[in-house]
């Protein structure tokens, strides 16, 4: 262990976190990037330390949601059979898949999250559907309500197309274990358009559910010996760090001009990784 | 439905553990980071290592434990279906433990030079 490299991935994961922190998302978006172009850290590598990362962040965040009564943990459970399905899934895949495609996925799942961050998340008012008390919501009794301050009353919803949501987050889960991140590029359609929850309780839900998904996979790269605490260490650590420090900063700073900021650095590191994935470096030898 | 009260129980329940968990596994690691160099003389990286691993392993484990307490709650609750479905979630991840061990194992026997990292 080099004290210089503990430095580097330390400092380099506190942006990472503070930048995902921010954001709202997880860190490993922006996490595996760093450190496969610059620390020239090999991709699987980068993978396996990032979830450990993706899973700190998911619990470290996890309390004030949990307090303020918006995670809807009946709801995430019973998503979560999904999402492990599909991390255990990726687990698979990731040994078969070559370092090219890795990092060719990585800069697709970029440019749909820069595009996404683009349109604003908006509430569907959808159309009062017809009520089928045997959907699988109904069964499971997962409409529930959260308290909203502004209106100083709880707000009901109920939760829609289960199965939709369902196939979704296997997706988001096989996504996250293979690129090491929270994948939130998935479960914000999933939640937002399949299940139809309001704003606050998606965001609050889907992190919670990120921890889990990511200990699937994570349990299973440990157990593999895939995990090198060199690296998974200080990555984990700087990053719980930086998204203390970026829940800060999105207090400061205004919205609008630092998601601008943050389509544009997006699209320069899927830019930057698909190059990569076709084996042009243009600042690959930096580090 | 009485589940209000023991709905925002368990909610703060879950929060105070990740929290905590999340806390102490980030101390561990950073125990290990500083420890080695306060203290010359050890064998810093495996020192380092050990301590580092601990931490880690308590990271992954806290969204399990998560489960666990949730699958506890359902249970009490008899609540039937929710108690397979968190059943479910738990052996889904157990399986990806022993997936893990298996590939660890099969890439020992194929020899170290295809042993990734």
């Amino acid at each position: 262990m080099h004290v210089g490299s503990v430095a580097w991935l330390l400092l380099v994961s506190i942006g990472a976190g503070a930048l995902g922190g921010a954001l709202g998302m997880a860190s490993g978006i922006f996490l595996v990037p760093l450190l496969t172009l610059f620390g020239r850290v090999d991709i699987h590598a980068a993978v396996a330390a990032s979830i450990v990362s993706v899973i700190a962040c998911s619990c470290g965040s996890a309390a004030p949601f949990l307090r303020s009564g918006l995670t809807n943990i009946r709801v995430a459970i019973v998503l979560e059979v999904a999402t492990t399905l599909g991390a255990l899934t990726g687990v698979l895949l990731a040994g078969t898949l070559s370092t090219q495609f890795l990092f060719g996925l990585f800069a697709a799942v970029l440019l749909v999250s820069a595009s996404q961050m683009m349109t604003r998340r908006r509430e569907i008012s959808g159309e009062p559907d017809v009520f089928n008390p045997r959907d699988w919501a109904t069964v499971l009794r997962l409409h529930s309500s959260y308290p909203d301050h502004a209106l100083g009353r709880d707000v009901f919803y109920r939760v829609r197309r289960v199965p939709l949501g369902l196939v979704l987050m296997y997706g988001a889960g096989l996504i996250s274990a293979l690129l090491g991140i929270g994948s939130g590029v998935l479960k914000i359609p999933a939640m937002d358009t399949a299940l139809r929850l309001p704003i606050k309780v998606s965001t609050a839900t889907s992190n919670f559910m990120i921890g889990v998904t990511a200990a699937a996979s994570g349990v299973a790269y440990f157990a593999r010996g895939a995990i090198d605490p060199a690296v998974a260490g200080p990555v984990a650590l700087g990053s719980v760090l930086g998204a203390l420090l970026g829940a800060r900063l999105l207090m400061a700073i205004s919205g609008e001009k630092l998601r601008l900021f943050f389509v544009v650095v997006l699209v320069a590191v899927a830019v930057q990784m698909l190059l990569s994935a076709l084996g042009i470096h243009l600042l690959g030898h930096l580090a | 439905m009485n589940t209000s009260l023991a709905r925002s129980q368990l909610d703060r329940l879950l929060g105070k553990v990740l929290h905590r968990g999340t806390w102490l596994g980030s101390s561990i690691i950073a125990l290990g980071l500083v420890l080695p160099m306060i203290w010359p003389g050890i064998s810093s990286t495996m020192i380092f290592t050990r301590i580092a691993t601990a931490g880690i392993a308590l990271l992954i484990a806290l969204p399990i434990l998560r489960v666990i307490l949730m699958l506890i709650v359902f249970v009490r609750e008899r609540e039937l279906r929710f108690s397979v479905i968190a059943l479910l979630v738990l052996a889904i991840i157990l399986a990806g433990s022993v997936l893990g061990i298996a590939s660890a194992k099969s890439t020992a026997e194929r020899g170290p030079s295809e042993t990734r990292m």
